[in-house]
């Protein structure tokens, strides 16, 4: 009986407290997007060759890990197949944010853009049974940084 | 050439629905299928059951919880009583019942393995008469010939062991001889069918099956009196005693049984041998 408490709790308050979280930070990624969008960030492998740009390294990495609800959500969902959609939203957040830290980098070193960008994830508790799933989603791409004027 | 991120609309990514609603889709299925299972299994332990003979159910009846208070008198009257009655109702040859009286205040009577019976003087106390009696014993001796205890027992252990496997806590105790003694839930067609029995019972040995009915309305009288709602223990998975009485009614129509007859008393003494039965219960406690 308890357990079950404890369950109802637990299953509350990862919905109540997840569903604000998710909110809040599509909220804040609507905001940065707009904010970066003078900075694009571009899939292709070749660069413009004028003018000769500055070459750097950026990086943007986040680690999500699930609510209780969405977790207990995803476990039905292994019972009956489909789409995991409680995972949807959570993976969508992850990538758009690391995008958005690796834009942050890339205007802290002052690029007018990022190149050859690509996504990465690694799933952290890999093999480690019942712990939680987390996974990090990071993006990577080379920002070009303009030259000087003279 | 110019570069750039165009806005892209929201929610490509992301199935639309609300996840509430997706939860309570997934849990109902998840329950029916439980239910589903559970059902399937309960059956399956039933039948499995069955198959154990008589004397193996006999040897594994928790005969140290069924204890008898009844003195010699007592003792003496109920089994002839139940005599008489299971000579009329067709039990296996190697089907013995024994009979015990609990002095208790329990309003209560069960049938469990072994063909064990156990009456408590509470429940005894409040009958009217003789014909009740005799309907009470026949129905406790129809459950036993349908082998429901141990029936029962299978359907509530396969159920425990298979989602104590899956949902891990096995509760093995069931197993065991309290288990046994906890375990017993009788469906609502046991019920039926050991009513069925009991009235042709009943009928069979006076004649007509006047009075049988007032076991029922004892047994109202009595969750009217405790007055909690609650109805006495061993009832809980009875069917409602309103619809019990109707299907009786409806089944002596059917078979043309006399609703109308002299109902047999009680020995006078009767009274008294319950008084004994609490008292020697009294003594059993106190050692």
């Amino acid at each position: 009986m308890y357990n079950l408490i404890l369950f109802l709790v637990l299953l509350t308050l990862g919905y109540a407290v997840g569903q604000y979280a998710e909110r809040r930070h599509y909220r804040s990624i609507l905001e940065r997007e707009e904010k970066y969008s003078g900075l694009p960030a571009i899939a292709s492998k070749y660069p413009p060759q004028q003018p000769h740009y500055g070459q750097a390294l950026v990086t943007g990495s986040t680690v999500v890990s699930v609510d209780y609800f969405k977790r207990f959500l995803a476990a039905l969902r292994n019972l009956f197949g489909g789409r995991v959609t409680a995972y949807e939203s959570l993976l969508d957040r992850a990538r758009r944010e690391s995008l958005l830290r690796m834009k942050q980098q890339a205007a802290a070193l002052g690029a007018d853009m990022v190149f050859n960008v690509k996504y990465e994830t690694a799933s952290i508790s890999k093999g480690n049974g019942n712990t939680i799933g987390s996974i990090e989603v990071l993006a990577y791409g080379t920002a070009l940084i303009a030259p000087p004027a003279r | 050439m110019r570069y750039r991120n165009p806005k892209i609309p929201e929610g490509i990514n992301v199935s639309p629905g609300h996840p509430l609603r997706e939860l309570a889709l997934l849990a109902g299925a998840a329950i029916l299928l439980i239910v589903i299972l559970a059902f399937l299994l309960g059956q399956f332990g039933g039948r499995l059951a069955r198959l154990l003979p008589f004397e193996h159910e006999a040897a594994i009846a928790p005969v140290e919880l069924l204890n008898s208070d009844a003195g010699p008198a007592l003792q003496g009257y109920i089994d002839a009583l139940a005599d008489r009655l299971t000579q009329r109702m067709e039990l296996p040859e190697d089907m013995r019942i024994s009979l015990r009286v609990d002095g208790g205040e329990t309003f209560n009577a069960f049938a469990t393995l072994g063909g064990n019976v156990l009456l408590y003087r509470g429940l005894l106390e409040a009958l009217p008469h003789e014909n009740a009696l005799a309907m009470l014993l026949a129905h406790e001796i129809a459950h036993v010939a349908h082998r429901d205890p141990i029936v029962g027992i299978g359907r509530g252990a396969a159920v425990q062991l298979v989602f104590g496997l899956l949902f891990g806590d096995p509760n093995l105790a069931v197993l065991g001889s309290a288990g046994l003694y906890t375990q017993l839930h009788f469906s609502r067609a046991m019920e039926r069918s050991a009513d069925s029995a009991a009235l042709a019972a009943v009928h069979g040995l006076y004649g007509h099956v006047a009075g049988a009915r007032d076991l029922f309305n004892t047994i109202q009288a009595e969750r009217v009196r405790s007055g909690s709602g609650e109805p006495p223990a061993v009832f809980n998975s009875h069917p409602l005693d309103q619809k019990r009485i109707e299907a009786l009614d409806l089944l002596a129509s059917e078979r043309q049984w006399s609703r109308i007859g002299e109902v047999t008393p009680l020995p006078a003494t009767f009274g008294r041998w319950l008084d004994e039965a609490a008292a020697a219960s009294k003594d059993r406690s106190a050692h």
